[in-house]
Order: structure tokens, then C-alpha cells, then sequence
């Protein structure tokens, strides 16, 4: 295996994993699952940075995406009323 | 075989073994299920990206998954806070 044919085996699974999360992060009506879905794609959206060779913005992607987004969007839910759907 | 290759398909298969806890955040029953399955694919990634820059020979994306395995920490403990302050999945 090269290099190269791994790179393809690689986009083609990140693409795979972005579709996913974008779509379960839109179509769920649950609240919290769909904060989940959010932290999923913006993991792989940093992982795609990663693999693209721009480090310094993977490190950005995670800061914003991984911790400062889902903090907040978990404080705003929690300051709602009791309206979302909780399994 | 290369022992760059090894770390190849090593590589491919941590990516694969994400992409089964991403399957089951997709169709997992219960919020603290879902909760957990990131929780395990954040931890994977880290190790894949640990790997990747283990294979591209560039000390700098060490880093990156340094961060994101802070970060994603926290994001767990904050999902965690709140499940425990909704009792979700207490019986």
C-alpha cells in the first residue's frame, strides 16, 4: 500500500463519517443527540484539517469545536424550558 | 512488510473501528449510550492522529491530538453534568 492509495482510503472514509454526522445532526429531533452529532462532525471536520497538512487549524477546529461550542450549546439548553425531547 | 505499512493499516483500522462507535451513536437507544460512543470515538481519533503523525514523520501533529484529547475531555464532563442534572438515564 502507498502512500497515495491510503490518502484516497482515508478522504473517502472522512467524507463518509461528515455525511453521516451532518445528517444526524439535522434530521434528530432530539436536542441533546443533536449536540452530540455537532462535537461528532466537528471531530471530523478536524481530522480533515489534520489530513490536509494544516495543523494549526485542526488545533483551532478542536478548541472551538470540541469544548467551546458543546459547553454552550449545553448551557443554553439547560437555561430552555422542559420543551426537548428526552429519552 | 514495511513497517510503514504496518502503521498503514493500523491507521485504517482505528479509522474503522471509529466509524462502528459512529454507527452506534446513530442507532444507540439511550442518550448515555450516545454519550459514551463519542466518548470512545474521541479517544480513537486521538490515537489515530497520533499514528498519522507518527507515519508523515512531522513532530507538530502530536500537539493537535494532545488538544483535542483535553478538550474533548471536558466536553464529555459538561455532557455528563448535564445528564446527571436532567437525571437522564438514572433509573
Amino acid at each position: 500500500m502507498n502512500f497515495m492509495e491510503f490518502f484516497w482510503i482515508l478522504q473517502v472514509l472522512i467524507g463518509i463519517g461528515l455525511l453521516v454526522s451532518a445528517i444526524v445532526a439535522i434530521r434528530f429531533k432530539n436536542l441533546i443527540m443533536a449536540v452530540i452529532a455537532m462535537a461528532v462532525f466537528s471531530l471530523i471536520l478536524s481530522l480533515e484539517f489534520y489530513v490536509l497538512q494544516a495543523p494549526d487549524v485542526a488545533i483551532a477546529e478542536a478548541g472551538v469545536g470540541a469544548c467551546l461550542t458543546t459547553a454552550m450549546y449545553l448551557l443554553a439548553i439547560k437555561n430552555t424550558t422542559d420543551e426537548e425531547v428526552i429519552e | 512488510m514495511n513497517v510503514d505499512t504496518a502503521f498503514m493499516v493500523a491507521l485504517v483500522l482505528l479509522l474503522f473501528s471509529a466509524m462502528l462507535t459512529l454507527i452506534r451513536l446513530l442507532l444507540g437507544p439511550t442518550i448515555p449510550d450516545r454519550a459514551v460512543a463519542l466518548d470512545s470515538m474521541t479517544t480513537t481519533t486521538a490515537g489515530a492522529m497520533v499514528l498519522y503523525g507518527v507515519i508523515t514523520k512531522q513532530a507538530v501533529f502530536i500537539d493537535v491530538a494532545l488538544v483535542y484529547a483535553i478538550l474533548s475531555y471536558i466536553a464529555t464532563l459538561y455532557i455528563a453534568r448535564y445528564l446527571v442534572k436532567k437525571k437522564v438515564g438514572i433509573a
